[in-house]
């Protein structure tokens, strides 16, 4: 199970919102608890894709070097990367899945007509095969 | 002592730990050490073949080894190593994503899947890949037809003509049963009959400076397989804009032309030819006739280097123009370099967007004003001028083997070229219609005898066409 606590939860909805049409990406920072994890901090980033980007993101290895050091600094981890789906459902497509990486949850978040509507998040096997769908709590208004 | 990071999932199998310190000379000593010491870790970051997996980027302090020496990256012992997942996706319409081939496919395309070169690897490449053709005619109909056979995933069609009798004997995605129908929807179903695993995108249009870029843009290969200087050039210059091949060929009585060009940093149209030639110079399939065969060679050649570019085999036809001669039944080839000094795609192109291709050509505007017409008369009024027996010279200024086909009554044949030496046996005070096939040739045949001095010349507009259409439609049409 993956929570995000409100503040990280808001920054994700609105850098998803103001980058529609285009996909929107970015890491959450947070603790692990036994089974569980908490998200208590998200970081916005660029989408790096060089193509067209209403349907595809790519993050810069750097801006995750990045994130992971300030992790530390703050006595959190690197949990998980989200990304948004513009008027798409938020499911786990073969583009993410064959660019995926085991060792994080992949929150992804369907904006309708530049609206949140709707999220999901995953867990993607080792070999980019498969990606179990994990419970997601997000504060709800 | 150089110490690897540990990234948060990754420490369950490193009882936690954040860093683990290690020794060794390169990258890859040191994550050895890493996974003799955690065995477990090492499935994360290796594949079966022990090759770092695809997601797994490594970083010597702030350094990706990809731009060092890799995973030989010398360490000197002070060095942070961190492991840095390459994390991507997108959501991807659900066809274009990965698509395995189902047994039918498998089944149709076994001879690709037996051959290495291509293989289930190549075969799925094919099937994702796009490919868009510049025109259903001649060249377009070779093309299509094995694009479609061979698996291309999506074809894009411009092209905004109907099927014409004349187009049947070289044309050959179309059939007797097409005449009068659009050639999108004639070569659309035929590819479709052929590969129904296969989309077929229809533009019912010219390419214009206005949509060009639009509709090139969606696609990975351009083929052009146009029969006119001005959407050639066209082409070429949304080509070099956009950063896609342009798989060019052309065809002209009995020899062709193929290349690929503005393919990584090949060379352009421009780059061989500058500037179109004058307008009128190079006379159009519809003018100077072609072998119905030729463009089956060249249509297929321009296919094998789509396939090749999509499939990342062999040696593509960049940098090269292949001439095809049939009569002699002879390829040549000439070098050819990209030019620094080219306005689209050389070192400092001072054409960045697409411009007026007509007037580049030469020609009229296709929205000009009609030219004058009281130098001319159409085909009911030389009809007329005929039955009163008006005392004129109709001349008729084609081939004699045009005029062996069809020809108007009492019409005296003096071909354009050879008209020059017959001047002097024309009377300067004469009054002369001039014809053609069409009316464009007459024309310049009208030009050159006001040049000379000849007052009372005119045109016949439309040609033996108009003649067959308004007056008498037993004369065969060409």
């Amino acid at each position: 199970m993956i929570e995000i606590a409100t503040e990280p939860w808001e920054t994700m909805v609105r850098h998803a919102e103001l980058t529609y049409p285009n996909e929107c990406c970015g890491a959450m920072l947070g603790r692990l608890n036994g089974g569980s994890k908490l998200v208590k901090e998200a970081i916005p980033m660029e989408n790096a894709y060089a193509g067209e980007q209403a349907a595809r993101y790519e993050l810069r290895p750097e801006d995750l070097l990045e994130a992971d050091h300030q992790a530390r600094a703050r006595g959190l981890d690197l949990i998980g990367i989200f990304h948004s789906h513009p008027d798409c459902d938020a499911y786990f497509s073969t583009t993410d899945l064959k660019n995926s990486c085991p060792w994080y949850s992949f929150v992804v978040l369907s904006i309708q007509n530049g609206k949140f509507n709707h999220a999901n998040s995953f867990l993607p096997d080792v070999d980019q095969t498969a990606a179990e769908r994990e419970e997601l709590k997000w504060p709800k208004f | 002592m150089a110490k690897i990071l540990i990234p948060t999932a990754l420490r369950q199998f490193t009882e936690q730990s954040d860093s683990v310190d290690v020794t060794g000379a390169t990258v890859r000593e040191a994550l050895d050490q890493l996974t003799v010491r955690y065995p477990n870790i090492k499935k994360n970051l290796f594949n079966d073949q022990g090759k770092l997996r695809s997601f797994v980027n490594v970083y010597v302090n702030d350094e990706d080894i990809r731009y060092l020496d890799k995973d030989g990256t010398k360490l000197t012992g002070s060095e942070t190593i961190s492991i840095v997942p390459s994390v991507a996706g997108g959501a991807t319409a659900v066809a274009d994503t990965a698509p395995a081939l189902s047994n039918e496919e498998v089944a149709r395309y076994s001879r690709h899947l037996i051959l290495p070169e291509v293989g289930m690897e190549g075969q799925t490449k094919l099937k994702r890949a796009s490919v868009v053709m510049i025109g259903a005619g001649g060249l377009g109909a070779p093309l299509g037809l094995y694009l479609a056979a061979a698996g291309v995933g999506r074809i894009g069609i411009v092209d905004f003509d109907v099927v014409d009798a004349s187009n049947l004997q070289r044309q050959v995605i179309h059939g007797t049963s097409d005449i009068g129908r659009k050639k999108l929807d004639s070569a659309g179903d035929r590819m479709r009959d052929i590969n129904p695993n296969i989309r077929v995108d229809k533009f019912d249009a010219g390419l214009t400076s206005e949509n060009a870029l639009e509709i090139l843009r969606d696609y990975d290969i351009v083929v052009d397989g146009t029969d006119n200087f001005a959407t050639r050039y066209l082409v070429n210059d949304a080509c070099a804009i956009l950063k896609k091949p342009n798989v060019y060929g052309s065809i002209f009585r009995f020899e062709g032309q193929a290349s690929v060009l503005t393919y990584q940093d090949g060379p352009c149209y421009r780059c061989l030819y500058p500037e179109p030639p004058p307008p009128g110079l190079v006379p159009s399939c519809a003018e100077g006739g072609v072998l119905g065969i030729l463009p089956g060679i060249i249509g297929v050649i321009q296919a094998t280097e789509a396939a090749k570019i999509i499939l990342g085999i062999g040696t593509p036809l960049k940098g090269r123009l292949l001439l095809y001669d049939a009569l002699e039944m002879r390829f040549r080839e000439l070098k050819l370099r990209r030019n620094p000094e080219c306005p689209v795609c050389g070192d400092h192109p001072t054409i960045t967007k697409l411009i007026d291709y007509q007037e580049f050509c030469g020609m009229p505007p296709m929205n000009a004003e009609p030219a004058p017409t009281g130098d001319a008369i159409d085909a009911i009024e030389l009809k007329r001028k005929l039955d009163r027996g008006d005392n004129f010279v109709l001349i008729d200024v084609r081939e004699p083997h045009e005029y062996q086909i069809a020809r108007i009554p009492g019409a005296r044949l003096i071909p354009l070229g050879e008209l020059p030496k017959h001047l002097r046996e024309l009377d300067l005070n004469g009054e002369y219609v001039m014809q053609c096939k069409s009316g464009a040739r007459s024309q310049r045949a009208v030009d050159l005898l006001k040049q000379n001095g000849f007052k009372n010349v005119v045109n016949m507009t439309g040609g033996i066409l108009a003649w067959s259409d308004k007056v008498d439609p037993s004369v065969p049409k060409y």
